[in-house]
């Protein structure tokens, strides 16, 4: 990386850093403590930014998905792959948080309540995304399954939504939000975005990276005829 | 499009005739289909009647083993000989393949259905007489959007050489909406008695309407490099 | 794809519009390059052999003329008029023998026959179908299901399966292989007889020396590029042998 660019990387993860900090500190001195729950009800802050920020780097899966089937051109799977591992990351983040509030406010690490039954689904969908890319290896063929996949599980999730919620809801959690916890929801959104968005891009540039060294490697290696989808060689 | 039409009933008509040579594919499922009710009767319902919410899972389960391997043989028929090069060198609309394995795959669901459906409700002692073609239903709505996205799926893969797995791995959670409503529905409508709903009647079509258009569109995509 | 125009040469004169055009074709395959920077002509009726080592990009080049896959760059003029959404129009004037029967083994070769027939829309494709077993001399086992049948016995049903339609342009990768020395015999003399009757024929294959005795025109690949584009009066075997090799 030219080293203006990676001066701006460095940048963005200090800064990161430092808001993520500034929000951590806020979050003990400043938020009021809960009244039912208690200390534990603030993983809730890092719940909910992340879980926002989940759907968003599922979005990006699907809009990457739908370029690379329209111009067939790598750098969007390489984009939708970076997308992917940080939507599982999230995802994970988002179950074991809604986990440990669950053992808080209801005693149970695991109830099938919609929230946490959605949580998992999600995250089942695309464990499963990033499960195919190593399963294919020619890679026109890996980035088109997988662009279908990710444009269907997107497409699936505000149907797991609305399935979910069709499941009795024994434990409905809704609580009321003083103004400072308001005022450090919105704080928190900050350092996490950005760590979702900055995560995306450093795995992107590492993506094309090695990409552009496996297209090397197929220039200049003797090696027989890619084996074109009828698995003959040309 | 009647010529699409026509052809899409062809195309049907040469998958369900090969089909009936072998009877290989219908066979297995229903095979498949009916140990699995079996292994879970007699792990969960051996002696208690189990609920009308328990055994929709249970078919389910059933249904989704046997549906994967359903799509995957029927897919590989033309993958045979290079059959679907055949198919593809002929004046005829992908989306009109798409629809014919669809058609194929559906009628061989339904086939595994009446087979397995029965048998469940002997091993579990599920009364559906309250509401019989609620069920029907519900089952035929579920396992059209199914087999939509197994069709799709399973031209996608088949031309993969890892096959055994990647399938199901693919398809279930894509298909878990269908499993969650129809469950949710069946205790709906037999445990509480609720008249069919609007919402979960909904979801199950919005299901059906998104993937059958999505794989429309996209069949064409997977089919090539 | 590139999007150069050009423009289709004599487009008013049906009978002398070049069957196969091609300017510029690339075709990119998990960016290795199999097909780069070819351009040709075929004129109607011309009976051609594609030649080349394996991995030079024959099979490729008739899967990109057959429109079974697009090409990457460049542009593909059939019967005068470019690929777009007529390409299902297209494919009625085509056929294709390949490195698979392209049947359904279960079905009788007949029943493999109507199905195709009726799929190109042929009329009374039963007679169509029957008509075509005589000619490749299976009448007797039209409905015997086509895994019963000897590798020579199997690309005879494909060559029937292709020919139901009538196309005016035959594609053939590799037809000859494996095949025992009557079945080739027979396979020549149909191709021969196709271009008797005014098709246009491109057949890939390795055999030189066969492929320049049966056809007109030789196109030679290597790595992909045209290296020889001539009448095969004037070509010498073991040049194109060493052509071929690149040695």
């Amino acid at each position: 990386m030219p080293p203006p660019r990676r001066l701006l990387a460095h940048a963005y993860w200090i800064l990161t850093a430092v808001l993520s900090a500034a929000t951590i500190v806020m979050l003990l001195t400043y938020t009021p403590v809960e009244a039912t729950m208690g200390p534990v009800q603030k993983i809730f802050y890092l719940h909910l930014p992340v879980a926002i920020n989940t759907f968003v780097a599922a979005l990006v899966v699907f809009i990457a998905s739908i370029g690379y089937l329209w111009q067939r051109k790598m750098w969007w799977d390489d984009l939708a792959a970076a997308a992917g591992k940080v939507t599982v990351l999230f995802c994970a983040i988002v179950l074991l948080t809604g986990m440990v509030w669950g053992r808080s406010a209801w005693g149970a690490w695991w109830t099938w309540s919609p929230r946490l039954t959605f949580s998992l689904i999600l995250f089942l969908l695309y464990v499963v995304y990033m499960m195919i890319r190593p399963s294919i290896e020619a890679p026109q063929r890996r980035a088109a399954i997988s662009a279908v996949y990710g444009i269907a599980a997107f497409l699936d999730v505000p149907l797991v939504y609305l399935s979910v919620k069709m499941m009795p809801d024994i434990h409905p959690s809704s609580i009321a939000l003083a103004p400072e916890m308001k005022l450090t929801l919105a704080a928190w959104f900050v350092p996490v975005t950005l760590t979702m968005a900055g995560l995306i891009a450093t795995r992107f540039r590492l993506n094309r990276r090695l990409r552009a060294f496996e297209q090397h490697q197929a220039m200049t290696t003797e090696t027989p005829a890619a084996a074109n989808y009828m698995g003959e060689t040309a | 499009m009647m010529a699409a039409f026509r052809q899409i009933v062809l195309m049907t008509g040469k998958d369900l005739r090969i089909e009936a040579r072998g009877r290989q594919t219908i066979s297995l499922v229903v095979v498949l289909g009916v140990l699995i009710i079996v292994v879970l009767g007699m792990g969960l319902g051996a002696g208690r009647p189990v609920t009308g919410f328990g055994a929709t899972a249970i078919l389910w389960v059933a249904y989704l083993f046997g549906g994967v391997l359903c799509f995957e043989k029927t897919m590989a028929v033309e993958r045979n000989d290079d059959a679907l090069a055949g198919l593809l060198l002929a004046p005829v609309d992908r989306g009109a393949i798409y629809a014919a394995k669809l058609l194929t795959n559906v009628i061989l669901m339904f086939a595994l259905a009446v087979v397995v459906t029965p048998v469940a409700i002997l091993l579990f002692r599920f009364d559906l007489s309250a509401h019989p073609l609620g069920f029907a239903l519900i089952m035929a709505l579920g396992m059209i959007g199914f087999a939509a996205v197994g069709t799709l799926f399973a031209a996608a893969v088949s031309s993969t050489r890892l096959q055994g797995g990647l399938l199901a791995m693919l398809v279930f959670p894509l298909s878990l909406p269908v499993v969650i409503v129809s469950t949710q529905m069946m205790r709906r409508l037999f445990q509480e008695g609720e008249p069919l709903g609007g919402t979960g009647l909904a979801t199950l079509l919005a299901f059906d309407v998104i993937f059958l258009v999505l794989s429309w569109i996209v069949f064409e995509l997977v089919l090539e490099p | 794809m590139s999007r150069t125009a050009v423009q289709p040469i004599g487009s008013a004169v049906l009978e002398s519009t070049p069957v196969v055009q091609v300017l510029s074709l690339g075709k990119v395959i998990d960016d290795r390059p199999i097909l780069q920077d070819l351009s040709f002509e075929i004129a109607r009726g011309r009976y051609v052999a594609l030649l080349g080592a394996n991995g030079a990009g024959k099979s490729t080049l008739l899967k990109v003329l057959a429109t079974l896959i697009p090409p990457t760059h460049g542009q593909l003029l059939l019967f005068g008029r470019p690929l777009s959404r007529e390409t299902t129009a297209f494919r009625s004037r085509l056929g294709m023998i390949g490195h698979g029967a392209m049947l359904y083994r279960d079905l009788s070769a007949l029943e493999n026959l109507v199905f195709f027939g009726r799929l190109y829309r042929v009329a009374d494709p039963t007679a169509r179908a029957r008509e075509l077993l005589e000619y490749v001399d299976l009448a007797r086992r039209a409905d015997d299901p086509v895994k019963t049948f000897s590798r020579g016995m199997v690309q005879r049903v494909s060559i029937a399966r292709a020919l139901m339609h009538e196309p005016d342009l035959l594609l053939a990768d590799e037809p000859f292989a494996g095949l025992d020395a009557p079945s080739r015999r027979m396979l020549e003399q149909m191709l021969q007889r196709l271009h008797e009757e005014g098709k246009t024929i491109i057949l890939a294959n390795h055999d030189i020396e066969q492929s320049l005795a049966l056809a007109e025109q030789a196109l030679v690949l290597r790595a992909g590029r045209l290296i020889i584009n001539g009448m095969t009066a004037g070509l010498d075997p073991d040049a194109v042998l060493a052509e071929v090799s690149g040695s």
